[in-house]
């Protein structure tokens, strides 16, 4: 058995595994819960690295499950089968390794931070759910499968947001969640029947390969904007986010980071890949772009007046989200225009995969940063903390690696990624990059605050017996500062060897359809 | 866009990028900051009252020792900001009422909109 050619199945079959396990893994004790909590998530690592290696020069990794062979996309007899079909390029392995580290990110941090609490058979499985969907999300060569997924992570992310059921406002956080996650299941579910009622298929590289540009398609494509842009945090539409990211225990904010970013994917293998024809016009462009640039406004201008760490960080998720929906906006409307734009809507599409991968490291490490605070003083209040630094020096050092990453604080990673996004928009509008800059300098304020609130000044005489985190959380934190220190000291390599790839795999759907039509 | 290994540096299309140059001009600033600083006065003594606190117009046995007497809360930051915001601020916070009703509405709204910008 060549190990390779089963990565794809095992990216989804580890966490699916351990969620099922995972009840079993707890009744065993303390030492073999944890031990199977860290090795399940660390084997879901190993596959998600291994995929994004085995994408390196342009290769596409397809698997279908319900078929004669694992490797028969289009078996004798059977036209285009409903079954269940992965594909994944080097653009989907980004995305890939970005949940997969930060789930194993999140799964060390969980073990201390969730230590204190009873209801371990119900945290686990509910984590590699949630973990298993994300995955899918990315890896699925098919609209129907992409639905079961995305709903695979949204109810595992309803439960585990509510996973405090003795507070009020986390049953609450949960209810919005699912109320409006399940209005917009529906719309997906809609727009994929209507695409097997009209092509009797379901496989992504079918049916870009067959798209034409009728009203119905048009309504489909209206569908899934909409609800794969409110699943990754998009203004007007990430209220339920902001909630759902307090309320949850932190490990799985770090992971609720991913999980939308698995949205996002979504959102752009649907535009890019499957309706580049009517994605490419023009309106699409700007509809993300208007949309990308209110959600960083308006997100980090809620975030600036928070002074609850988490409900603070949940506001920054929405502003990064729409620094990638910018990126892709601009990277439609520069490609569409054609006339030597193509280098900014290449650049700007690098740049917006650089700095989903900055998100999802950044913005996960601040979550765990907060859930630190909250293991070390039992509060989320900024005005109730004060002079941690002294107590807790090596959070206070993550969280400013964090904070300068994501504010784009140069020399950190941050920067780069922001400039090649807001370098581009300026080719589109000199808007963009004053809209850019802005936004950057309220979140550098918002952090500053954060920073002098909870680290510096004297400290309080309640806080004094606070402590450092314990190993296991300072691990899962050091794991995302490693990645982003990486990040930051090795962009050159990370750009020629990962976004140079996944960029190129996204701009080349007609590879993407062989793949999923048979050849290789 | 031109990537020149582990080490070198990334041409952006708008000039480059290399994170070392940041280092060097880092190290090159603060060595004229140390350099400044030895102009400085040379009489400080360790374990005297120069060591003491000085916080916010306190000094020495006037610091409270509780943090929380001294320290501005971080709801305090930005004042200016909010006030001169204000009125953005209240038709935000508005429109973020925790109603899930609204939520919803929000969303089908927003995908309403979205359907005629792309059918028309």
């Amino acid at each position: 058995m060549n190990v390779r050619d089963h990565l794809p199945a095992f990216l989804v079959m580890v966490p699916l595994l351990g969620s099922f396990l995972s009840p079993v893994a707890v009744s065993f004790g303390k030492t073999v819960r944890n031990v199977f909590f860290v090795a399940f998530a660390a084997l879901t690592l190993l596959a998600g690295a291994a995929i994004c290696v085995a994408t390196f020069g342009g290769n596409i990794l397809v698997y279908v499950m319900g078929g004669e062979s694992f490797a028969l996309t289009m078996p004798s007899g059977m036209s285009y089968p409903v079954r269940i079909l992965f594909e994944i390029d080097a653009f989907g392995a980004v995305f890939i390794f970005c949940v997969s580290a930060a789930a194993f990110a999140g799964a060390l941090f969980s073990v201390n931070y969730m230590e204190r609490f009873s209801g371990w058979k119900r945290f686990m499985p509910l984590y590699f759910l949630l973990t298993a969907g994300a995955l899918g999300m990315c890896a699925t060569g098919d609209m129907f499968n992409f639905f079961v997924f995305a709903e695979l992570a949204s109810i595992a992310s309803f439960g585990l947001t509510a996973f405090w059921r003795d507070k009020p406002e986390a049953v609450e956080a949960g209810f919005k969640y699912m109320f409006v996650s399940q209005i917009a299941a529906m719309l997906l579910l809609i727009a994929t029947g209507a695409l097997y009622g009209k092509y009797n298929a379901v496989n992504m590289g079918f049916l870009a390969s067959v798209m034409e540009s009728g009203t119905m398609e048009r309504v489909v494509l209206a569908l899934i904007i909409s609800v794969t842009a409110f699943r990754c945090g998009a203004f007007p539409m990430h209220t339920h986010m902001t909630d759902a990211c307090a309320e949850a225990p932190c490990g799985v904010t770090c992971l609720l980071v991913t999980v939308s970013q698995a949205s996002f994917y979504g959102l752009v293998r649907v535009c890019y890949s499957i309706f580049p024809n009517l994605a490419g016009g023009g309106t699409v462009g700007w509809l993300l772009i208007v949309m990308g640039s209110m959600s960083m406004i308006f997100g980090v201008m809620m975030a600036v007046i928070q002074h609850d760490i988490k409900r603070l960080m949940g506001y920054h998720s929405v502003s990064q989200a729409g620094y990638l929906l910018t990126a892709m906006g601009v990277g439609l409307l520069a490609l569409g225009r054609g006339g030597g734009m193509e280098g900014y809507g290449l650049a700007s599409i690098k740049g917006g995969l650089f700095h989903a991968m900055n998100y999802s490291f950044c913005n996960g490490l601040l979550f765990l940063c907060a859930g630190s605070l909250y293991y070390a003083t039992g509060t989320r209040g900024l005005d109730k903390m004060g002079g941690l630094a002294r107590n807790m020096p090596w959070t206070a050092a993550m969280f400013v690696v964090a904070a300068a990453g994501i504010s784009g604080l140069p020399p950190f990673n941050g920067f780069v990624s922001k400039w090649m996004i807001f370098g581009s928009g300026f080719a589109v509008h000199p808007i963009l990059p004053a809209l850019g800059m802005v936004t950057s300098v309220l979140a550098l304020a918002s952090f500053v605050k954060v920073f002098q609130a909870a680290f510096l000044g004297p400290p309080r005489a309640k806080l004094i017996a606070a402590r450092e985190a314990p190993y296991g959380m300072l691990a899962g934190m050091g794991l995302l500062a490693v990645l982003i220190l990486l990040l930051t000291l090795f962009p050159g390599w990370f750009m020629g060897n990962v976004f140079d790839n996944a960029a190129e795999a996204l701009l080349r759907p007609q590879d993407y359809i062989r793949a999923a039509m048979g050849g290789r | 866009m031109e990537h020149t290994g582990m080490w070198g540096h990334m041409e952006t299309g708008s000039g480059y990028w290399n994170v070392f140059m940041w280092f060097v001009f880092f190290a090159i600033v603060s060595g004229f900051v140390l350099w400044f600083r030895s102009f400085g006065r040379m009489d400080y003594k360790r374990n005297t009252e120069q060591d003491e606190m000085f916080l916010s117009g306190w000094s020495g046995s006037e610091v409270p020792a509780d943090g929380a007497k001294a320290a501005a809360p971080g709801s305090a930051s930005y004042w200016g900001f909010n006030v001169a915001l204000e009125p953005v601020y209240n038709v935000l916070k508005r429109f973020h009422n925790g109603s899930a009703s609204d939520y919803a509405g929000y969303f089908v709204v927003t995908t309403a909109l979205i359907g005629i910008l792309l059918l028309f």
